[in-house]
């Protein structure tokens, strides 16, 4: 193997024509005086540390953490929590270098921790030498270091950084972890607000594929750390306030015999000799937890999509918040329970996250979302009036297309000043075969969805729940029954009425901050375009 | 000098056959037209002229409208039996074919299994023939600290007229809307929707806003702000009984409600008190705010005086006690 390389590697060599050989020589001329001036102002360098270098043993490249030492004497202080220890001595901070800017005898240098930054400063003097001052100049941006510092308060506020009031005087830099001297995208240009009407601010983007490309580097702004503090904080509200309603968390098969629902879009694996899907919804399987006497269910998970739709709200892979509720008499108990689950998601949100909306806010303008309590449940035909009113033309069992969808999303929100509603009693023939008709109107149903922002979130009904008029229903639709039997067969040993729903998780959160594009509160997006990183 | 050609060529305009040849009803016109039948030709033209002239000249004679002139015509016009008798003849033919079309429609009607009543106008008879488009449904936003109490009021009065339909939502700008507002929602709930009676639903929302204010459509968005125009304009599309604007009391029931405006913007008591020596004067010795009624003039300031804590029992008038017990029959707060 290792003579095969080597031959190709002679024979390219050989085929270098005359041209190429001159222009070798050249660059190789040219490195030899590159490296001739390098080791002169290296060595003038040395001499000059050499010279009169104070500071040895106080700053340096810290060797490689393989847990030789616990270190437990130095005392780590969190960079939002310095404003406690103003004057009383040293602490260790570690953090990441945002900026860092060298001018003569002083450093200045912005240390970060994940969206806290506060300003260090090094001075020549006592303790700092020259050298340690050209050092902590040459860290490049991003490196990790552990720095031992006096925090002193400052008279004039620092804007540029979280920590205004207070700064930290540096007396010894340790590099934990070095970057790459050079960047994909500077932090700085990552977190620029978007402000389209100030035409005299530095118009310096960082485009969306860039982003993604390198999601480490860009999941470091201030924005992106805070979108995704508030992601995990809709699953854990969504979580706790259905596990207190009751509800039991389950896990559901992502990997599944046959398509669950319609047929189209699901995504093919092989399974050793056989082929499976990949899940769609985890609908059946809640449905079946429910005819198992859960009573309450809901499950968080990975939901796949095969749809080649490269949209601003689409995803192949998503994660879906579903749930599943049994109950006694009318659906609107389940309705009721969903809605007030996201009013609870939203005011959980607004109490407990205001510092992250915030930081969202600074870089991406938008309002905040607004919505009522108990949440506003309107009729199909109610909104369909709505539209009619604003000279739309539309027909009574006519599904809503996406503008129509935005429109009337635009109408609540001018009436009622909300952006979040239930538009309740959906027409039966746009609704999928299991969803059950209303009894009162043949051709409305009892199935419901949930918009925010005039984009909709979440789709659910009650479901038919008696296996004859299952697939009386199936067969109306023109479904092959013999390709649903084990979900009609589910209900045969028998079953309480139940209802439900489900939302994607990015989707809740990307409206609810009043985003424009779904990747931005996906931390790795799977989309028809993109499978990296 | 030159000879000059007419303009347009002569030609005899034939008039269709469909249309009827107008007896001339002045008498005057009459005995100059008996005179012109003689000579005149048949043309139909030249007899329009004359008859243009004829009308000229017995304007000018008498005068416009006489009524002996025109008993006489009357006369006249009676005496020629053979017209008056075509015309009751094509009467009675018309009211026949009439009768016929009814027939046919009630044939229709059976067959479509509808009912047989007539159509009922409803709307708008009151309001001078302006079309009135029937209000479904109106949002009222309202903070927590001036709380809409004619809203209950109103629903309370008009609980065997109307109904008021009344949905409490919080908006997100609130974080508590406080144990008065609270208990003004349960107020709300207690009376029972009666499906019966017209109905308007309102959407009451609790919102971290300045002013009361009402949309009624999204679409137009023209709110009206204060509670007291939100009280005039249910008071347009509420029960009959409540309806002012064509009564004789209008004026002073706008007088009334504007001083329930004053005095809710009223800062100092001293004002406030001032405001209420006003509202004396208005009601004198009277049952109710200009007359023996209620009115809406009575729940602006039922309502206004219980959003004003300050104001007292002391501060109100023996007149103005009385008033408020009666009121409070009614409004039931």
């Amino acid at each position: 193997m290792v003579e095969d390389k080597e031959n190709v590697a002679v024979v390219g060599q050989e085929q270098v024509s005359k041209k190429a050989a001159k222009k070798q020589a050249k660059a190789a001329k040219k490195a030899e005086q590159k490296a001739e001036t390098a080791t002169t102002v290296a060595a003038d360098g040395s001499a000059g540390d050499n010279a009169v270098d104070t500071a040895v043993g106080l700053y340096g490249v810290s060797e490689l953490i393989q847990s030789k030492d616990k270190r437990t004497e130095r005392n780590f202080v969190d960079v939002h929590e310095l404003s406690n220890h103003v004057g009383k001595g040293l602490v260790w901070v570690r953090g990441r270098v945002h900026t860092s800017r060298a001018k003569g005898k002083q450093c200045f240098l912005v240390l970060r921790q994940q969206s806290s930054t506060v300003q260090c400063i090094l001075a020549v003097g006592d303790v700092v030498s020259k050298q340690m001052v050209k050092f902590a100049g040459n860290i490049p941006r991003e490196s990790i270091i552990d720095i031992q510092a006096k925090p002193v308060s400052v008279p004039n506020k620092i804007e540029s950084c979280t920590e205004q009031l207070l700064e930290l005087c540096i007396e010894q830099i340790f590099v934990i972890s070095q970057a790459k001297a050079q960047l994909p995208l500077q932090i700085e240009d990552a977190a620029r607000p978007e402000n389209p009407d100030d035409v005299e601010s530095l118009n310096i983007r960082v485009n969306q594929d860039t982003r993604l490309d390198n999601r480490v580097l860009d999941l470091r702004t201030p924005a992106n750390q805070a979108i995704f503090r508030l992601e995990a904080g809709v699953c854990r509200l969504f979580r706790d306030i259905l596990t207190e309603k009751g509800f039991t968390e389950i896990h559901t098969p992502k990997i599944i015999s046959a398509a669950s629902e319609g047929g189209a879009n699901v995504f093919t694996v092989s399974y050793f000799k056989d082929s499976a899907y990949l899940a769609q919804s985890p609908q059946l399987y809640k449905q079946m937890a429910i005819a198992a006497d859960f009573d309450k269910v809901f499950t968080v998970g990975a939901v796949f999509r095969a749809e080649d739709s490269n949209t601003h709200r689409h995803l192949t892979e998503f994660v879906g918040l579903d749930l599943e509720m049994a109950f006694k008499y009318h659906y609107h108990e389940v309705l009721h329970t969903i809605g007030n689950t996201f009013t609870a998601i939203f005011k959980g949100l607004r109490d407990k996250y205001s510092r992250e909306i915030e930081a969202v806010g600074q870089q991406y303008r938008v309002e905040p979302f607004k919505f009522l309590e108990p949440p506003l449940i309107l009729q199909f035909s109610e909104g369909v009036a709505m539209l009619r009113e604003a000279g739309v033309e539309t027909g009574d069992e006519e599904d809503l297309s996406t503008p129509n969808e935005k429109l009337l999303g635009r109408l609540v929100k001018a009436k009622y000043d909300t952006d979040f509603y239930i538009l309740d009693k959906f027409p039966l023939a746009i609704r999928p075969f299991y969803t059950m008709p209303d009894p009162n109107n043949p051709i409305y149903s009892n199935s419901y969805d949930m918009f925010m922002r005039g984009e909709e979130i979440l789709s659910g009904a009650q479901r038919i729940h008696d296996p004859e008029y299952l697939i009386e229903r199936a067969k109306h639709h023109g479904i092959d029954i013999s390709k649903i039997a084990a979900y009609i067969e589910s209900f045969r040993y028998g079953c309480p009425p139940h209802a439900g729903g489900g939302i994607g998780m990015e989707r809740v959160v990307m409206l609810y901050l009043g985003l424009d594009n779904i990747r931005k509160t996906s931390m790795f997006p799977r989309d028809p375009k993109r499978l990296t990183p | 000098m030159y000879e000059l050609k007419t303009l347009l060529p002569q030609f005899d305009i034939k008039l269709p056959n469909c249309m009827y040849e107008l007896k001339n009803v002045s008498l005057a016109a009459n005995t100059v037209a008996n005179k012109a039948n003689a000579a005149v030709t048949t043309s139909g033209v030249s007899r329009r002229r004359k008859y243009g002239n004829n009308i000229f000249k017995t304007k000018s004679a008498t005068c416009a409208l006489d009524l002996d002139i025109l008993g006489r015509q009357i006369q006249q016009l009676l005496k020629e039996d053979d017209s008056a008798a075509a015309v009751a003849q094509r009467q009675a033919k018309v009211l026949q074919q009439l009768e016929e079309l009814k027939a046919q429609m009630t044939k229709i009607r059976s067959n479509l299994g509808l009912c047989g009543k007539t159509v009922q106008h409803t709307t708008a008879y009151q309001n001078g023939g302006l079309r009135e488009e029937p209000l479904h449904d109106i949002v009222i936003n309202g903070h927590p600290n001036f709380i809409p109490y004619a809203l209950l009021a109103l629903k309370n009065a008009w609980r065997n007229l109307f109904t008021i339909d009344v949905k409490t939502f919080t908006h997100s700008t609130m974080a508590d809307i406080g144990p008065a507002a609270r208990e003004f929602e349960a107020n709300l709930a207690k009376l029972p929707i009666n499906e019966s009676k017209p109905k308007i639903n309102v959407t009451l929302i609790w919102k971290n806003c300045e002013h009361t204010e009402m949309i009624s459509s999204p679409t137009m968005y023209v709110p009206i702000y204060g509670e007291v125009n939100i009280i005039r304009y249910l008071g347009r599309v509420g029960p009959a009984e409540y309806r002012y604007e064509s009564s004789p009391l209008c004026n002073e029931i706008d007088a009334v409600l504007d001083i329930c405006y004053q005095l809710l913007r009223c800062a100092t008591h001293k004002s406030q008190v001032a405001m209420v020596r006003l509202l004396d004067r208005r009601l004198q010795q009277q049952q109710y705010f200009g007359g023996a009624e209620m009115s809406v003039a009575d729940i602006g300031v039922y309502s206004s005086l219980i959003r004003m804590p300050a104001i007292t029992d002391k501060d109100l008038t023996p007149a103005l006690l009385a008033w408020r017990k009666r009121a409070r029959l009614i409004t039931q707060i």
